[in-house]
């Protein structure tokens, strides 16, 4: 592995050196850093695509609870993403002044440029039916790949699946699926005949609100970094990284739920007393099933799974954006695509700057942003890591040698993960990795 | 002898436990005959935790009690009962680990001080908040 950054250990070690393959990346870590290098570029990079990132997620976290909470089990949901107005002004609640914790600065409504681009979009003002005829709109296919993700791969810690096949959760969905149906013989019939099927469904929507409701704290967090960075706040990649760690800490307990609403009345299919976390429920399972896992992109790219090219254990699934190659990611079709053109809407001109002095410049912004991306993906990763560090072992800077072995033993596991040669922990310690 | 809240109220660095309890709708529970065992952080084991973290728990009741039931096993076991075992069942479901005899660790918190016999259960006095997982 080339690096461009000595580990930055400064005090004798306790411990004697890893022997890992990425021991410069464990010691980077065990100084506080993140995997990502400290170069003024890679802060530049990660910050400005944070922000690109920030303003599709400001439409996709409203627009995943609109479905999940308003068009529910409409079987023809021919308009789930023409999100209604009280929607797009639902206050973000960690954004504005009503809010008990402000995370972001800024309005707790829709980001103006996201109205701007629903206005507007790529064409020219037109109605919103015929930007979404166009394809000229927010690619929430995006969004809905990402929650299928999180509902396939299952299974990834938390307790929110154990409760979606608990008697309570389908006792509740019974009573919203009757109510939502209330009067329409053909659907009760149906649901008569094949329940299971409906509630899938609603499971389906419980995971919709799910990532709702992580999404709406992860746009603000990105709008303030991006703040920040612009009064000159942050001095380096390791500060933004903490930004990141106490923002996961602070929110860890925001309830995670399910309500819907069916003619005035709030049906609680996931009641806020059963205690779910927005870190236990949601961030760590989808750290799992969208950076790491995945599935196999259908498009330019095709797997013979009889021949072993898709693992047979789910956990092993390594297509998330931390293993991507984003150049044929790049193309038609594939779900991280969808994101690259959502973010391209929304670069701050000092990214658009960088492009443009490499590579091909304008014409592969698209993959350049891809790769600005996951080098951001990998400084969020690091995050979680540091946070899971903080909350299950101990401070970097403990005196025990025997805690800081135990530290060092979480890094290495984590970073075994990165071992496989589709990782790209390796591609973004270098700078002309673009 | 005192209940095992009286006895943290008595101590006077339980302070942010307390109102914790009480937020979490836990302290009828905890006065109850029980027995349990409390692993009980100090207030600068929530001091050091993120700035906002406990705001957002004491704000959610439902969520706060879960945490706390992390810190609570059924039944009366000193130091030397924890010791025997690698891991014992929280009243949250997740397992605590015993990590260390001596000095006593529980999951990544040391016990400051052990065996503070109450009424109903145990004390176990502990410097860092844990967190299943």
């Amino acid at each position: 592995m080339s690096t461009t950054t000595a580990p930055e250990r400064t005090k004798a070690p306790l411990i004697p050196p890893s022997t890992h393959r990425y021991a410069e990346v464990i010691h980077r870590l065990e100084a506080g850093g993140s995997m990502l290098p400290d170069t003024p570029e890679n802060l530049k990079q990660i910050i400005g695509i944070y922000k690109a990132y920030a303003v599709p997620m400001d439409f996709y976290w409203r627009d995943l609870l609109y479905i999940a909470e308003r068009v529910f089990l409409n079987p023809l949901p021919a308009f789930k993403y023409f999100i209604s107005n009280e929607y797009l002004d639902r206050p973000n609640s960690y954004a504005g002044d009503q809010s008990p914790l402000r995370i972001w600065r800024g309005t707790e409504k829709a980001h103006p440029e996201l109205l701007a681009f629903m206005e507007w979009g790529e064409t020219r003002r037109m109605p919103k039916l015929l930007h979404h005829l166009w394809h000229d709109r927010v690619n929430m296919e995006f969004a809905e790949a990402c929650m299928q993700a999180m509902f396939w791969h299952q299974g990834m810690g938390g307790r929110f699946n154990d409760y979606l096949e608990s008697d309570a959760y389908k006792a509740n969905a019974d009573r919203a699926i009757k109510a939502y149906f209330k009067g329409n013989p053909l659907m009760l019939g149906l649901y008569k005949l094949f329940p299971d099927m409906f509630l899938e469904q609603v499971r389906q929507l419980s995971t919709y609100a799910n990532l709702g409701l992580f999404w709406e704290v992860m746009a603000p967090v990105f709008f303030e970094m991006s703040d920040i960075y612009d009064e000159g706040g942050f001095k380096g990649v390791p500060d933004a990284m903490d930004f990141l760690v106490n923002g996961i800490f602070a929110v860890a307990g925001r309830p995670i739920y399910h309500h819907v609403f069916i003619g005035g009345e709030c049906f609680e299919i996931i009641p806020k007393s059963e205690g779910f976390t927005w870190l236990y429920e949601a961030a760590l399972p989808y750290v799992e099933a969208v950076f790491y896992r995945t599935s196999p992109f259908r498009g330019t790219k095709s797997y013979n799974a009889q021949a072993g090219q898709v693992p047979g254990n789910q956990a092993d699934f390594h297509y998330g954006i931390l293993y991507a190659d984003v150049y044929p990611v790049g193309s038609a079709g594939i779900p991280p695509t969808l994101l690259m053109q959502d973010m391209l809407h929304f670069l701050p001109p000092y990214l658009k700057e960088i492009y443009k002095q490499h590579r091909r410049g304008e014409e592969d912004e698209l993959i350049q942003l891809g790769i600005t991306f996951q080098r951001s993906m990998y400084n969020v990763t690091s995050a979680v890591i540091q946070a899971l560090r903080c909350a299950l072992l101990y401070p970097l800077d403990d005196t025990d040698p025997k805690h800081l072995q135990a530290n060092r033993a979480f890094f290495e596991a984590q970073m075994d993960r990165f071992l496989r040669p589709e990782a790209r922990l390796p591609d973004i310690q270098t700078q002309d990795y673009r | 002898m005192a209940t095992i809240l009286e006895t943290a109220a008595g101590a006077g660095v339980f302070n942010t436990l307390l109102a914790a309890v009480d937020a979490a709708g836990l302290r009828e529970a905890l006065d109850s005959p029980g027995p349990f065992t409390v692993l009980a952080p100090v207030d600068d084991a929530f001091a050091a935790l993120p700035p906002g973290t406990v705001q957002t728990l004491v704000e959610n009741p439902s969520q706060l009690a879960r945490i706390l039931k992390y810190h609570v096993i059924a039944g009366r076991h000193t130091r030397d009962a924890l010791i025997t075992q690698e891991a014992w069942d929280s009243l949250e479901g997740a397992p605590i680990a015993i990590r260390s005899k001596d000095p006593f660790e529980v999951k990544n918190a040391t016990v400051v001080t052990a065996d503070v016999e109450c009424d109903n259960g145990v004390v176990h006095v502990i410097n860092r908040v844990i967190l299943p997982g």
